[in-house]
């Protein structure tokens, strides 16, 4: 009804001028708009039928007092209806009916004075609009339009409209802020593409419009403006055609201020890249892992050790497989502690192996990471490579053992040193003390000749000690490939009388052409020594038999010189056996001085003796000779 | 005449032997001296007396670099004998090997007999001193 508004007033000048005929109430009856005719004792003369259904009335509505019809009315309408009778026009009036069912309607109504063909008022014509919908419609859009200035002021987000036919672009108010000119600034659509950022920005937009007018595309950049104030500015302009039957007629788009967002994203990217950067340059491995010990993080460094070029390539991997089995368990387990305890591991020394066998000692740290629920979500990992540190550390190790042990063969010689040369002089001291006091002549004899003794002696001692200090300090002798077989030959000829007299048997089982690097000086003192020592030795109740015989080892080759003497007791004198002065024999020409300088022979080649015996059996010394200089 | 039933030598250097037993002269504390060139020889002497109910010396000079038995081997033995004196053990070394003056410390607190310990040269002066019974 409302959508097709019909003009009644042609219409009213025939009804009104003729007489009131069945005819005409008939008209009346079928007007599509609500329409009452009053008489002036407001009782209803004529009505239609659409009147009576917008307002669910009785159909014996004829003769009956409008106000009994509709009850409760404001008095703004009785006014009107008085004012009318008066002959009055009246405008347009809104008012509010309530049905019988409790609800609401609003009605726009109009009332003329009803004239007869005298021009005297007779009565009112009253028209009624429902208008409940439109109202409630225009309430919506105004609702509506609120809110939409309200998102447009939140999001920054600004609209405008280009009309194509008035050559018009109009630019809502964020837009406005957005370009920061003044409220009643009215661009043109070059002006708005002007506001653009030379270059890249200002292209952009303008391709994008003339594809829009061309082909129907719509756009939407990220690009810079400059504000009327100079600003460099960052916004989303999106933008679209409008098309009005087939033909274009305009363009319509937004803008959102982002400069906010896009300078926080060009900070995060920055502080992105600085951390990649050191994390990539640092010498140390670093990683990130997640719940279940998946690399979710690599540096370079950790690529580089792990052989790989591309991070990708380790990404989702456990150290199961990077690792051997047993390292990568440990390495899990380590994880797990991290994460469940939520302690850290600091420092912590580990060793990793590599599927290709290669060992690297690291310091490992790994802190636990957390979600934002603060739940322990993965790991970070750092090794620093201390290999060869350890390395180092270890070589150092071996120094400091060496050291002490030289230092405690130093003071042992310096005991040794010490005591042979006190005892002598003890004995000179002692010696000049009788002389001195002496007066039997015969007695003098007897000390002077004991002193001979004692200073003989001390000759004898310091010679052998020169002896010692010798192989200790010549350390420049070098060594050279010697034929042992021809060495033990070349010995056993020089002690031909010797052995022949003890009828000693040598038998000598090392092949013919073995070769070791020795000093050849101490290799014949050594066999000299140690052959010498089986046949003094020897046993009482047999001839003597020495056997020498080798066994080769990677890097050592080891001589055993056997023997059928009277043996030594080792549990007696096995710490001894070596030491100097130390003899355990009776025997007349033993000095206690041949085994410790044979000893550091041996020890000067970087070699070791070891000695096995048994009482009355015999004994077998094994000399290793380490094939290395 | 001596006080002292019988002193003993242990050494394997004749000079000291020959320098200890002149001093002995000279103060005449003892008629009865017996040298022994190494532990071995004298715990079985000892062993020997024991056995036949003979006394001990009641003295003894003891050096420590010997071979066969050194001194602190013969000590060792020495020590567990069934003794009924209390013997006086004289270590007369040329050792200052602080490790022999330790081994004398360990010795002294295992036994009741009196060990008593002496730097080469003994004098004349200190002989007296240290013969004597315990």
């Amino acid at each position: 009804m409302l959508n097709n508004p019909f003009t009644l007033v042609g219409n009213f000048d025939v009804v009104l001028q003729g007489s009131q005929t069945s005819i005409n109430n008939y008209l009346i009856k079928q007007l599509p708009k609500s329409t009452v005719f009053i008489n002036d004792k407001y009782q209803v003369v004529h009505a239609s039928d659409s009147w009576i259904r917008e307002f669910d009335l009785d159909s014996q509505v004829i003769g009956k007092c409008i106000h009994k019809l509709h009850k409760n009315l404001s008095t703004e309408w009785n006014e009107t209806m008085e004012a009318c009778l008066n002959g009055i026009n009246q405008e347009k009036k809104l008012e509010q009916f309530i049905d019988q069912q409790g609800d609401e309607a609003w009605f726009e109504y109009t009332m003329i004075p009803w004239y007869d063909e005298k021009e005297n008022v007779i009565g009112i014509v009253l028209q009624l609009d429902n208008v409940t919908e439109k109202l409630a419609r225009e309430l919506r859009h105004e609702k509506l339009k609120i809110l939409l200035k309200e998102k447009s002021n939140i999001a920054k987000i600004g609209s405008w409209e280009y009309n194509v036919e008035q050559d018009k672009l109009h630019w809502c108010e964020m837009t406005r802020k957005i370009h920061e000119v003044d409220d009643d600034y009215e661009p043109n659509l070059n002006d708005g593409i002007l506001f653009y950022k030379e270059g890249y920005s200002r292209n952009t937009i303008s391709m994008a419009v003339f594809k829009a007018i061309e082909n129907n595309e719509e756009w939407s950049e990220k690009l810079q403006l400059i504000t009327a104030k100079g600003r460099e500015i960052w916004v989303i302009a999106a933008g679209k055609p409008l098309f009005q039957n087939g033909k274009y007629s305009g363009l319509i788009g937004t803008f959102q201020d982002i400069t906010d967002h896009v300078i926080s994203e060009v900070k995060t990217r920055e502080s992105e890249n600085l951390l990649r950067t050191v994390i990539d340059s640092l010498p140390l491995n670093v990683y990130i892992k997640d719940t279940e010990s998946r690399k979710i993080l690599v540096n370079t460094s950790e690529c580089e050790y792990l052989g790989v070029e591309d991070p990708n390539e380790l990404l989702g991997k456990t150290d199961f497989d990077l690792y051997d089995k047993e390292v990568a368990q440990t390495s899990r387990d380590e994880d797990l502690e991290v994460m469940n305890l939520q302690k850290p591991i600091l420092a912590r020394e580990t060793i990793s192996t590599r599927k290709d066998g290669t060992v690297t000692t690291f310091l490992t740290s790994k802190i636990p990471l957390y979600d934002d629920d603060s739940e322990p979500n993965g790991l970070l990992g750092i090794s620093l490579d201390i290999s060869n540190l350890k390395q180092k550390e270890e070589e150092l190790r071996d120094l400091i053992n060496v050291t002490s042990l030289q230092n405690k063969k130093l003071i042992n010689f310096a005991h040794i040193v010490s005591h042979n040369l006190r005892s002598h002089t003890a004995n000179f001291s002692m010696l000049l003390d009788f002389l001195v006091k002496e007066e039997d002549e015969e007695e003098k004899a007897n000390i002077i000749k004991m002193l001979t003794q004692a200073s003989d002696g001390l000759l004898e001692t310091l010679e052998n000690l020169n002896e010692v200090v010798a192989i200790s300090t010549n350390t420049n002798l070098e060594k050279k490939p010697v034929n042992l077989f021809k060495k033990i030959e070349a010995v056993e000829q020089n002690l031909a009388a010797f052995l022949q007299t003890h009828e000693a048997d040598i038998i000598n089982e090392v092949p013919k052409d073995t070769s070791i690097r020795v000093i050849p000086a101490y290799i014949e003192s050594i066999l000299m020594n140690f052959i010498t020592n089986s046949v003094k030795y020897r046993h009482p109740d047999r001839t003597p038999i020495i056997r020498l015989s080798i066994s080769e080892k990677p890097t050592t080759t080891i001589l055993s010189i056997e023997d059928n003497g009277v043996g030594i007791d080792l549990k007696k004198y096995g710490d001894k056996l070596f030491g100097m002065y130390k003899t355990f024999h009776n025997n007349a020409d033993a000095r206690g001085i041949g085994l410790y300088i044979t000893k550091n022979q041996i020890e000067a080649m970087n070699g070791k003796v070891m000695v096995c015996s048994e009482v009355d059996k015999g004994t077998t010394f094994n000399i290793y000779f380490n094939g290395a200089n | 005449m001596g006080q002292i039933n019988a002193i003993g030598i242990i050494d394997d250097d004749p000079i000291t032997v020959f320098g200890i037993r002149k001093m002995l002269h000279s103060i005449d504390v003892c008629d009865d001296i017996r040298t022994f060139e190494n532990g071995k020889e004298a715990i079985d002497h000892i062993k020997q007396l024991l056995e036949n109910d003979q006394p001990i010396p009641e003295v003894i000079f003891l050096d420590i670099n010997m071979p066969i038995m050194d001194g602190w081997q013969f000590l060792e033995e020495f020590i567990t004998l069934p003794l009924k004196t209390k013997i006086r053990i004289n270590i007369v070394t040329s050792s200052i090997d602080q490790y022999d003056r330790q081994q004398w410390e360990f010795f002294r607190k295992r036994t009741d007999h009196l060990i008593d310990f002496r730097n080469k040269p003994l004098r004349k002066s200190e002989i007296a001193a240290i013969t004597k019974a315990a």
